[in-house]
């Protein structure tokens, strides 16, 4: 368990990874129709499945101490996304009959430049059905929503913990659990909710010159989760005091 | 060796979250209830009148967070309260889904009439037979959606362990289980059945988005034919992933050579599988289908 003080910094570094997080998750919602790169829903939305599912994959770690509830909470939300970009890929090769390609990347848009593909080297140009700004997941976006999910799937995993720690005192252990749940959950989507605004309904995860724009994010989801955290932890101190019962 | 209602949970969550996959695409196909929807909302805009079903209520995954929530809390409250066995813990998943259906008929009607009365400038008809036939079929998709969630939630936490209640995981499988459908099921229909009539093997141009296919092999397109194309490949894709995820999150629990550690060894490694998979089958389809050239 950790100190209640400890805990709310926890949820404001939490809440923080959650939100920088979207900005690498590749997700589009003109992607339903094979129109842009990455998976086709919209960030926050994908993100939130990404983290809800590593926070339900932390919680059977909630007895093993910080770390390990932290880790499982990553791995978990990793194998989700992976699984999502996988099956995705699969949809678009057989269902569509089109090759994963990064648009941003083969109009030589990209963050680090060039028209290749940063880790496998496969040229983009060419690839991308005419009129449309790429499709699927290529293998750069998919290792850039990797990172992402593991980010995301850690701080829900550090809020869902943090929050745990904070009412443990006050409430029966599966009442404890279930409530750190649903605040992680919900500080989750609150934080996931937020890039949408800078992200307007689309982005190539680290590739795309979005990814600049990640210190307002950072900014908007460090003073909202300060607020949230202090709210919680208002609320935790009162019901540990039996001030309110 | 895991005990035997580790084993029966792993494989039986698997199985409920397959299905739950496939039944969710094709609830979400039948009303036109994901990212597609802006496309049927866009085809009076340009001149194509339709009859498809579009009751988007809000995005996929709080959507189904909804059906799955409700479901799960009046199941949960009717064996809390009369207790019983598993036989009883299904009547009441059962009794809890059906609440939820008819939540989902109410939203899905005034859903579907307001999008289309928003269409009165564009000259959309409000046709009753594209909101009458369809709406049973969507309701007994979405009904069960939310009986496999319900399910799916009592076997995580009675069989699996995981210290949740069913309610919230029904919440958090409808917010993962609409991401995963809005990712996967729906390019089948957004890309390939609404524009059928394009040739296959390319994305839609930003420039024909709207030009969606209002006639069918006979007659108008509806609403009720677009589950019976999209379950053959994309809801079943939709319902592997889903199923695979629930399926291998249980399975790497069975496993104790590392201790604690054991779980976060194995799906690490499967992740670095998957990873591998992707990278094959980018490679594949560059080789299969090449770069675009001029016809």
């Amino acid at each position: 368990m950790v100190d209640p003080l400890i805990a709310t910094i926890m949820i404001i570094a939490g809440g923080v990874l959650v939100g920088v997080c979207v900005h690498f998750i590749p997700a589009s919602a003109t992607g339903a129709m094979a129109a842009a790169t990455g998976i086709a829903t919209g960030p926050s939305m994908l993100s939130a499945g990404a983290g809800l599912t590593g926070i339900y994959a932390a919680a059977y770690s909630i007895d093993s101490g910080l770390v390990l509830v932290i880790v499982s909470g990553a791995v978990g939300s990793a194998l989700m996304l992976l699984i999502t970009i996988f099956c995705g890929n699969i949809m678009l090769a057989f269902g569509i009959g089109a090759p994963p390609v990064s648009g941003q990347t083969a109009s030589g848009k990209s963050t680090f430049g060039g028209t290749k593909d940063i880790i496998t080297g496969f040229e983009q140009e060419g690839y991308a059905s005419p009129g449309t700004d790429g499709h699927g997941m290529p293998f750069q976006t998919a290792v850039s929503g990797t990172i992402g999910a593991l980010m995301g799937g850690a701080g829900g995993a550090l809020v869902f913990y943090a929050v745990y720690s904070m009412t443990l005192p006050g409430i029966a252990t599966e009442n404890a659990v279930t409530l750190a749940g649903i605040v992680a959950a919900g500080v989750f989507l609150i934080n996931s909710v937020l890039p949408a605004y800078v992200l307007v309904g689309k982005t190539e995860g680290m590739f795309d010159m979005k990814i600049r724009s990640m210190h307002r994010t950072f900014i908007s989801c460090l003073v909202t989760s300060s607020i949230v955290a202090c709210v919680i932890y208002a609320i935790s101190w009162l019901a540990v005091s039996e001030v309110i019962v | 060796m895991a005990a035997i209602p580790l084993l029966l949970g792993t494989a039986l969550a698997g199985f409920l979250a397959f299905l739950a996959g496939i039944f969710e695409d094709s609830e979400s196909n039948a009303g036109s209830a994901s990212n597609p929807n802006s496309q049927v909302q866009l085809a009076p805009q340009i001149g194509n009148r339709h009859r498809y079903f579009n009751k988007a209520i809000s995005g996929e995954p709080p959507a189904n967070a909804l059906w799955a929530t409700t479901a799960a809390t009046i199941a949960y409250l009717l064996t809390a309260h009369f207790g019983g066995d598993a036989f009883s813990m299904l009547v009441a998943s059962i009794i809890g889904a059906a609440a939820s259906t008819l939540l989902l008929c109410a939203y899905g009607v005034l859903s579907h009439i307001s999008r289309i009365a928003s269409m009165k400038n564009f000259e959309q008809t409000l046709y009753w037979d594209s909101l009458l036939t369809p709406l049973p079929l969507d309701a007994a998709f979405g009904f069960l959606t939310a009986l496999m969630l319900t399910l799916l939630a009592f076997a995580a936490h009675s069989l699996l362990g995981n210290p949740f209640s069913v309610p919230l995981l029904a919440f958090f499988f409808g917010i993962t289980i609409g991401a995963i459908g809005s990712s996967t099921g729906d390019i089948y229909y957004g890309a390939e059945r609404l524009y059928q009539h394009y040739i296959f093997g390319s994305g839609i141009p930003i420039s024909v988005q709207g030009d969606i296919d209002v006639k069918g092999e006979y007659g108008y397109r509806n609403s009720v034919d677009t589950p019976y194309f999209t379950m053959r490949f994309g809801g079943l894709v939709t319902g592997l992933a889903f199923g695979i995820l629930i399926f291998l999150d249980a399975w790497s629990r069975l496993f104790t050579f590392a201790g604690v550690w054991t779980s976060v060894i194995v799906v690490s490694v499967l992740v670095l599988i998957i990873l591998i998979f992707i990278y094959l089958l980018e490679v594949y389809t560059r080789k299969r289908y090449g770069r675009y050239t001029e016809d």
